[in-house]
């Protein structure tokens, strides 16, 4: 039925293969951020020697289909240290033509020339922190940088060049409103972003917010102003064109994150730097989450992971389904068939009968997917499905 | 035998037996400083982490006495809740004499009097001691004052001391030797040895905690169990020095232990005598008092597979704990699990724990009850104290209910709120007098399902500590009992109902459903929760829908992580229990069965 481009289009889809490049160094800590970073300017001498050797360690006969630069901060390296960076992860493994190539950024650690040069190097995706529009909300959430900036910034990326600008946005903040959400997000739009990613604040473990939270110190908007908030951003992001297709990123037709897109598909990718993951023929490895350590590691040839993990055959299938369904156009049930050797409707049976009834999943079109309601009550029918 | 010495630590709760045990063990040098650690007898982790005793526990010590001789005393740690003073009484048994112990700051209490009463039963000689003495709030002579008045004990015999500090505690070690009597008995006779208490050990089989009384015992004989003549090969003899401390012969007046491959556990009960089949003893030795559950609830594992599991555990904690019983019960929202009864909340509480600590087993319990007598119109009686067999209302004739008679002690100030307490809690004849300038002994005839409900937590916090109780059975009373049901989404969660008088029923529904609310997560859909009497609500409350559930961010770093916090979701939701379609926690149905918060 499908002609032989679109098959192969597919295959190659399931074939794409991601680079992560871990930068572990920020301005200061936000107040709610779980990521492994380290505040204040540090030399990075040692751990740019360190990720250009892990690097070279890797060999794959396939192209990469995507890089990421992440963090962190990764410009909190100069540009050109970040051009060389990316020069050599071309030169090590074969980067296909159309590669999607992203560094994330922070407001103000950037300004028209650094932009330039990046662009330049080869990176053709910005994804902008910007979080909130509202300067008293930054400062709860304890980023380094004001909304002025944060529109600024946006502004000279596009001067610079990049024409796939992504913009990351928070709600469900600390003392926000649901009058100030649809500011920031009305202004983010008009920043004309290719690419959003909105995310429901989540309190984790062992943050400063999680502290003040058990103090009784952090009061966040309660479950009904939070889903008022979600659907206000669903709404306004299609307006303006955008179409959700994961969970919290929403993205003008085309213009959607093939990196970001192969982590919910459960495909391979690798990572380098501390604390960055690994995923390749289905064994996932993930390294020592501490510079100075896997620098030293690096230096003295020992193994840099910590973490190793390989599941079973069906356990990565569930686990494929799982991170499929976070994506709105879910799974193809065809697909997983051919990868698995499962027949997903008859592995869950009762339970996908039951939680399709429920109005939480649904089968069309061969594809199996979380309607609305399901979108919202992600996590307990995921856990039926893990 | 003349220089052996058995004697048990008696107390009310708290008052520093443990301690004081630590201090006699180390003056005696039965552990070096490197092994020794506080509350050394207290041993299970239940005990360490509560701080109370809850197994009575035997230890041999050699001391040499100021008359040059070495003794031989074999001390038994004991107890002081009022839930455990069968292991009390179990303990006495196996002794001559009684180290009592009184808080120098706190005085005679409830449960001093009643482990006096119980050591005076067994003719036992008594050294009071008055403990704590290093306390700023310490009153010594006031103390003693009371144990010559309200207990009756002579002055000359009272030892003062801190087990604290050590300060007076070689005193108490002479006293022993020279006021409490040897054992009695002849080494030559006929093997008479008491059994006062077992342990289940899954390599050796039962260890049985022996009194000699008569004759002895060597590895090799073959030992009989009078209550049901099984034989067994003895294997090993010893003393308990914190370890077992295997040793050749255990002869009359001795305490120790006996090790003989027993796997059945009913053969080995305590009470019963063991002789030698060889040249047995004509008579057994008197037995122990059977003692009365007063508290009855449901066991049932929470995974079905563990049932079997669970019928073992039940019959090992039996075998070290005799005051335990069980029989089989069945539950539409729980499957197949067991009545158990219990001597107090205390002791169903420790049960539980140690069936989830000790055999790894996960269980709901069913809210507690009495045991009611119902006479059906038809003139047959019936003992219940399951909700599940309480017969249809309009067949019974009249109900009565478990009355007991509580001896309150308290500091007078105390006494307005106590009246309100008792009145609150249905108490009829109340009854006090002035034992000392200060103090008020309160006798108050009570409901036993208030008693266990939260009247002794109610009492100390309005004595703020300084109220102390025990009570004895009485008789039953008439009383006007209603079946209170929970139902969740209109389903009647069966294992939730439980037996009220009718002036309760409201706030007790209330209560339950109160606290359903809390403990059921919320779910896709809303639930009601309702407490009904024969079909009317009397109390409700609501959980609203789960609206939103979802993480935002899962990227390649995240994926292992999720997963996981998925996974554990799927298997608590696996440990929850299914009524109609609302899963219902383990922590749900233990919420309903605790009293106030
Ligand atoms: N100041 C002081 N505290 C003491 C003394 N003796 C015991 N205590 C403290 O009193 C508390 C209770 O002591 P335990 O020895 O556990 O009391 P117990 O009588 O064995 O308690 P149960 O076994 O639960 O009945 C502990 O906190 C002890 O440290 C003493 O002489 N002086
Ligand atoms: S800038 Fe990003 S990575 Fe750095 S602390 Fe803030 S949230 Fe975390
Ligand atoms: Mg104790």
């Amino acid at each position: 039925m499908k002609d032989c481009a679109v098959r192969r289009a597919a295959l190659n889809r399931m074939n794409d293969l991601g680079l992560y490049l871990h930068v572990p160094f920020c301005l200061r800590k936000c107040g709610y951020c779980s990521f492994y970073s380290e505040a204040g300017r540090r030399d990075s001498s040692r751990w740019l020697a360190a990720v250009i050797r892990q690097l070279r360690q890797f060999f794959s006969p396939r192209p990469l289909t995507s890089i990421f630069f992440g963090g962190g901060t990764p410009t909190m390296l100069p540009p050109e240290v970040l051009r060389d960076l990316l020069a050599e992860c071309r030169q090590h493994f074969f980067c296909a033509e159309e590669a999607e190539i992203s560094l994330e950024a922070n407001p103000a650690t950037v300004d028209l020339s650094a932009l330039q040069t990046l662009r330049q190097a080869g990176f053709n995706r910005l994804s902008l922190g910007v979080q909130s529009l509202h300067d008293t909300e930054l400062r709860r959430l304890g980023r380094p940088h004001t909304a002025a900036e944060a529109a600024q910034t946006a502004k000279l990326a596009q001067q610079a060049g990049f024409a796939n600008l992504n913009i990351d946005l928070m709600c469900g903040l600390p003392d926000q409103t649901l009058q100030s959400w649809s500011e920031t997000l009305t202004q983010a739009l008009a920043l004309r972003p290719q690419h959003l990613s909105i995310y429901e604040l989540t309190v984790e473990e062992g943050t400063p917010f999680a502290q003040q939270q058990k103090e009784g110190k952090l009061l966040l908007p309660d479950e009904d102003a939070a889903l008022r908030m979600l659907e206000t951003a669903r709404q306004m992001t299609e307006e303006a064109g955008f179409h959700r297709y994961e969970i919290s990123n929403y993205a003008l037709p085309g213009c959607e994150c093939r990196h970001n897109i192969n982590y919910w598909r459960n495909s391979d990718y690798i990572g380098i730097g501390p604390g960055a993951v690994s995923c390749l023929n289905g064994m996932r490895k993930s390294a020592v989450a501490d510079a100075v350590e896997f620098c030293s590691r690096i230096e003295n040839g020992q193994e840099v992971w910590e973490h190793e993990e390989c599941l079973e055959p069906e356990a990565a299938f569930r686990e494929t389904v799982i991170m499929g369904l976070r994506m709105t156009e879910g799974l193809a049930l065809d697909e997983l068939r051919r990868r698995f050797s499962i027949d997903a409707a008859a592995y869950y049976g009762e339970t996908l009968a039951r939680l399709t009834k429920q109005g939480l999943l649904e089968l069309a079109d061969g594809r199996l997917r979380l309607t609305a309601q399901g979108l919202l009550l992600a996590n307990p029918v995921m856990a039926e499905l893990v | 035998m003349k220089n052996i010495r058995n004697f048990s630590v008696i107390a009310h709760i708290d008052h520093g037996k443990s301690t004081l045990s630590d201090r006699l063990i180390q003056l005696c040098g039965v552990v070096t400083a490197r092994e020794f650690h506080d509350q050394l007898l207290d041993n299970m982790d239940i005990e360490r982490e509560r701080g109370i005793t809850i197994k009575s526990q035997t230890v041999r010590l050699p001391y040499k006495a100021k008359d040059g001789q070495m003794y031989v005393l074999n001390l038994v740690d004991t107890p002081g809740h009022v839930d455990f003073s069968y292991e009390v009484s179990r303990a006495l048994s196996a002794c001559e004499g009684a180290l009592l112990l009184v808080d120098a700051a706190q005085g005679v209490e409830a449960q001093t009097l009643a482990n006096l009463y119980l050591a005076m039963e067994n003719d036992l000689e008594i050294i009071p001691v008055i403990n704590k003495i290093d306390l700023p709030a310490a009153e010594p002579e006031k103390t003693a004052n009371e144990i010559t008045q309200d207990l009756g004990l002579s002055a000359e015999t009272i030892q003062k001391c801190s087990a604290k500090t050590g300060l007076g505690v070689e005193d108490i070690l002479e006293a022993i030797v020279t006021h409490l009597p040897p054992p009695q008995g002849d080494p030559e006779g006929q093997l008479q040895a008491l059994i006062f208490d077992a342990k289940y050990d899954p390599y050796r089989g039962t260890v049985i905690s022996v009194r000699i009384v008569n004759g002895t015992l060597r590895p090799g004989d073959t030992i009989v169990f009078m209550h049901n003549g099984s034989e067994y090969k003895v294997e090993e003899v010893g003393w308990f020095q914190i370890t077992r401390n295997q040793k050749d012969i255990l002869s009359a007046g001795e305490v120790g232990y006996v090790i003989a491959g027993i796997k059945t556990l009913s053969d080995a009960k305590p009470g019963d005598t063991i002789t030698r089949k060889d040249d047995p003893c004509t008579t057994a030795l008197p037995g122990f008092k059977e003692v009365q559950q007063v508290v009855f609830s449901s066991i049932y594992p929470i995974s079905a597979d563990d049932y079997e599991e669970l019928a073992a555990a039940l019959e090992k904690l039996q075998l070290n704990d005799a005051s335990l019983t069980f029989q089989k019960d069945s539950s539409a929202a729980l499957g197949f699990g067991f009545r158990c009864g219990f001597l107090g909340l205390l002791h169903l509480e420790v049960i539980q724990e140690r069936i989830e600590r000790e055999f790894d087993i996960s269980i709901i319990l069913t809210v507690p009850s009495v045991r009611y007598r119902i006479t059906l119109q038809s003139g047959v009686v019936q003992m219940i104290d399951n909700p599940s067999y309480f017969p249809d209302p309009s067949t019974i004739e009249q109900v009565e209910e478990p009355f007991i008679k509580a001896n309150i002690l308290i500091p007078e100030r105390y006494m307005g709120g106590l009246m309100n307490l008792c009145v609150e809690k249905r108490g009829e004849n109340i009854t006090y007098n002035y034992p000392t300038t200060g103090r008020i002994e309160l006798h108050c005839e009570l409901p036993l399902a208030e008693v266990i409900y939260d009247f002794y937590d109610k009492l100390k916090s309005l004595t703020q500590g300084y109220g102390s109780f025990d009570y004895q059975l009485l008789d039953y009373r008439i009383s006007d009992l209603v079946k209170l049901d929970i139902l969740v989404n209109s389903e009647r969660v069966d294992a939730l109902s439980q037996l009220t008088h009718r002036v309760r029923a409201r706030e007790r529904g209330l209560a339950a459903c109160e606290r359903l609310q809390e403990e059921i997560p919320r779910q896709m859909f809303k639930i009601a929760i309702q407490a009904s009497i024969g079909g009317s609500v009397v109390a409700r409350t609501n959980i609203s829908a789960l609206r939103k559930d979802v993480t935002a961010k899962c990227y390649g770093g995240d994926i292992s992580r999720k997963r996981k916090l998925l996974e554990k979701q799927k298997a608590g939701k696996k440990r929850m229990k299914t009524v109609g379609n609302v899963d219902i926690p383990q922590s749900a149905f233990l919420s309903v069965l605790k009293s106030e918060h």
